[in-house]
């Protein structure tokens, strides 16, 4: 059966629904429903690390640097490389490291970008 | 005179056939965008009200880039033709009250021979700027002018016809005699013919043909960039309004209503307005609702389904009257 | 009079470089010509310079949208290597993830489609419903286009209670809202009059120029990777391959809408009957792999993805090779592009055709083509190839 001009019903009806568009720079924080376990930024805690460079060496996007400080080689993590797999993450034996649900990781000077 | 000057620059001339027109066009982004579950302009002016201003002063600002392949003087002389052609035929709009800055009695006629002059206009457009999108586009622009001319004519021929009048003064004076607006009865018929054609006039969706982005980038305006593109878009602006203007002033009556005494000339602009806006709607509605036809198909459509109903409404209205 | 037009390598109806150059007479097309190698990116090179684990997250950037498909081949292939098996929940998770990205593509597919032939609405309704896909896979796998979630050996992570009934009911409007765009689709003569009888593939043809996944059923073949060769347990459960018999660009819409429902009812399936127990094999991250070979087939969005890999020993692949569905598509276009007969083709019909593909063409750009320019056009045998390859290397070190 042809009918021209089916969706017709749909798009009255859309005229009068709440938009779909979530605006940005988000305005409506409680239209993102971000779920547990979302990979977001980084997050580092230093008095947990052993200093065992696995995160180092695994990393895909070469976004880890081993830093020597006063308890040995520590990881700094560059964000502006991160490709948000947290196999790092993954394979910390002391939990670490963990992914926060911070996605928007924009910023104006390339240090604001760097956890360490 | 100066009364005449004064009505033909500020109002309802040309700066106010303008400011609308550029209205127009945001209402027409917003419903489509609420069509379609968006939100369309939003972020120039209260509800994006002032973003067709904005882009078409972006516009105008852009480098002017002329390509070494175009015709220097038709690239640049039909930028300047679109506007002005549909800013003329504008100015036969009843707006407020029931005659236009101009008109005399065969006013409908000109404004018919304005519209197709923009098509030829768009095709001097695409084949001066000697691209091969462009002339595709071009020759698509001038072949769908095949298909919709006709019935477009003579759906407003008809309802000149019905009204015994050649002149847009004429019909909407004979409306409001009547008390009853052209559209009830069988001129719907026209009315609905008069809405179809208009978008192909217009190149939107279904008959987005000569643009078609996705198929010839955008057609025949694919070189125009700058100032002249801003010529191009306002030209498409004021032809939504012109059309829609013109759907309202034929078959829903023109400014003419229920009026408080005193208080006309307000009340004329606001029910020309109105009433101009319902037959945009209608416009953008149809072209939220369908896929682009093809040119072959777009061609074989207005002839198989246009043409006939038009002929014999024209045939019907002649024995009516 | 003809004259050549040429779509893309920049075009907006694709998003990716791939020239088309058109031979046309006024609206018809009579010649074609193909050019995908505009955007290579050496993925399969830097394969060979990364350890496994590494290489996971490279090979599912080869393309985001099907980047579930490209893991899963490439964890299949290590597996192979070390002749381990993921367990059978890991399975059945992998299918989970693997059909809702599969839905995931055939909307945001659907969706463009409907935007080449110029129908916006359904085209923002499409890409509004897909929304809800991806939150799904965000739910699930912890990001909304690149899952990251299969690794060598399972899934990264198990799938939670509530988690489950979430996507129990994204299932069940994205089902509901696929049942009335199929209605839509059916019964609106626009996009009939733009779809069907343009763009013929015949099956024989579509045999013969290699065609693949959805493309290749809706030539009305029978072939789905998934149930000639099941790969992740797709013998345990149930599905239908769509095939449709019309052959032409409306029936490969057809297809996918349909394919939709099959993905759906998968998914059900598989959460029904998932089985308890572990979801990831305990393998380290750095490991070497016995040299051999392995090859592994997927049956991605696009149709059949083939990885191929050579182990010499050692922590990192010798050579990884991919034969990704759009390069396999793409041969049967220019067959569709041009005219003959009374079959006839318009500039019109060209995002149709190219888009009932569903071209991808980053990942496709990956081989080598012949130097027209200086006349030189080289035929080797596999022999020859790896001859060369071998001197090559040896030249390097």
């Amino acid at each position: 059966m042809r009918i021209p001009g089916r969706l017709l019903a749909e798009a009255l009806r859309s005229l009068f629904r709440r938009r779909a568009t979530i605006l940005y720079p988000y305005r409506e924080l409680d239209k993102i429903h971000l779920p547990e376990g979302f990979r977001g930024r980084i997050e580092f805690d230093r008095a947990k690390c052993i200093g065992c460079q696995l995160c180092f060496r695994v990393c895909p996007a070469r976004a880890i640097e081993m830093i020597e400080d006063e308890k040995g080689k520590r990881p700094i993590f560059y964000i502006y490389k991160c490709i948000y797999c947290a196999q790092c993450a993954e394979v910390c034996p002391t939990k670490a490291i963990s992914m926060s649900k911070t996605f928007e990781n924009i910023a104006l000077r390339k240090e604001d970008l760097v956890v360490r | 005179m100066i009364e005449m000057i004064l009505a033909t620059i500020f109002f309802p001339g040309v700066i106010f056939v303008l400011a609308v027109s550029l209205f127009y066009e945001w209402i027409d982004r917003k419903l489509y965008a609420r069509f379609q579950n968006r939100i369309g302009p939003h972020l120039t002016g209260p509800f994006g009200l002032f973003q067709p201003i904005a882009d078409l002063i972006k516009l105008l600002s852009k480098e002017d880039i002329v390509p070494m392949a175009a015709d220097r003087l038709l690239f640049t002389l039909t930028p300047m033709l679109a506007p002005a052609l549909m800013l003329f035929a504008c100015m036969f709009l009843p707006i407020a009250g029931p005659s236009g800055v101009l008109s005399f009695e065969g006013d409908l006629i000109v404004v018919i021979a304005l519209l197709s002059l923009y098509t030829i206009t768009v095709y001097l457009a695409g084949e001066g700027s000697n691209n091969r999108f462009a002339s595709i586009g071009a020759v698509r622009a001038s072949l769908q002018l095949i298909g919709y001319e006709i019935p477009l004519t003579l759906s407003l021929l008809s309802a000149a016809v019905a009204a015994g009048s050649l002149s847009i003064r004429g019909i909407v004076e004979v409306q409001a005699e009547k008390g009853l607006w052209l559209i009830a009865g069988i001129q719907l018929i026209g009315f609905m013919i008069f809405v179809i054609a208009s978008q192909a006039e217009m190149e939107k969706i279904p008959f987005d043909i000569p643009e078609a982005e996705q198929e010839i980038v955008s057609g025949w305006e694919v070189e125009y960039g700058g100032r002249r593109l801003a010529l191009f878009r306002l030209s498409k602006d004021l032809e939504l309004f012109l059309l829609s203007g013109l759907g309202a002033a034929i078959f829903l009556g023109g400014p003419l209503g229920p009026v408080i005494p005193g208080l006309e000339p307000i009340l004329y602009v606001i029910y020309f307005l109105l009433k101009s806006i319902i037959v945009l709607a209608i416009f953008t509605l149809i072209r939220a609702l369908f896929a682009r036809l093809r040119i072959d198909q777009m061609v074989s459509f207005s002839w198989r389904y246009l043409m006939p109903p038009a002929m014999i409404l024209m045939i019907l209205t002649e024995v009516i009257v | 009079m003809s004259f050549e037009i040429p779509i893309g390598p920049q075009h907006p109806i694709h998003v990716e470089p791939l020239m088309l150059r058109l031979t046309v007479e006024g609206e018809l097309i009579v010649d074609v010509d193909v050019d995908v190698s505009y955007i290579h990116k050496g993925i399969e090179k830097a394969l060979e310079t990364r350890p496994y684990i590494q290489g996971l997250y490279l090979v599912e950037r080869i393309c985001g949208i099907c980047n579930a498909a490209h893991s899963l081949c490439y964890c299949l292939n290590i597996e192979q290597l070390l002749g381990k098996e993921a367990p059978p929940r890991a399975k059945y998770l992998r299918i989970i993830v693997e059909e809702l990205s599969r839905i995931h593509s055939h909307l945001l597919w659907l969706g463009h489609y409907f935007h080449t032939l110029g129908f916006e609405t359904l085209f923002m309704y499409f890409w509004r419903d897909r929304e809800r896909v991806m939150d799904m896979l965000e739910l699930i796998t912890g990001n909304r286009v690149i899952t990251s979630y299969n690794t060598i050996g399972g899934v990264r992570r198990d799938l939670a209670p509530e988690a489950e009934q979430n996507l129990r009911r994204a299932l069940d409007y994205i089902e509901e809202r696929m049942r009335y765009y199929e209605k839509v689709i059916d019964s609106e003569p626009t996009i009939l009059a733009r779809t069907q009888g343009v763009g013929i593939l015949k099956p024989e043809d579509a045999v013969k120029m290699g065609a693949v996944g959805p493309h290749l059923r809706a030539s009305r073949i029978k072939h789905d990777i998934r149930l000639d060769d099941p790969y992740s347990g797709h013998d345990e459960v149930p599905f239908n391959v769509v095939t449709w018999d019309t052959c032409d660009c409306y029936a490969r819409i057809k297809v996918r809408v349909r394919e939709v429902y099959e993905c759906v009812n998968m998914i059900r399936y598989a959460l029904d009957h998932i089985p308890s127990g572990d979801y990831r094999l305990k393998i380290p991250s750095f490991f070497k792999t016995p040299p051999g070979e392995s090859l592994a087939r997927v049956e991605a969005p696009r149709g059949e993805l083939v990885h191929y890999s050579i182990s010499d020993g050692g922590e990192k692949p010798y050579r990884y090779r991919v034969r990704t569905p759009t390069l396999a598509n793409l041969l049967s276009v220019t067959e569709m592009l041009r005219s003959r007969g009374d079959y006839e083709v318009y500039i019109a019909d060209v995002p149709a055709i190219l888009g009932g593909i569903d071209p991808c063409i980053c990942c496709s750009a990956r081989i080598v083509i012949t130097d027209e320019a200086r006349r030189r056009r080289m035929t080797m045998t596999l022999d020859d190839i790896i001859r060369l390859s071998r001197e090559r290397r040896v030249e390097k070190r």
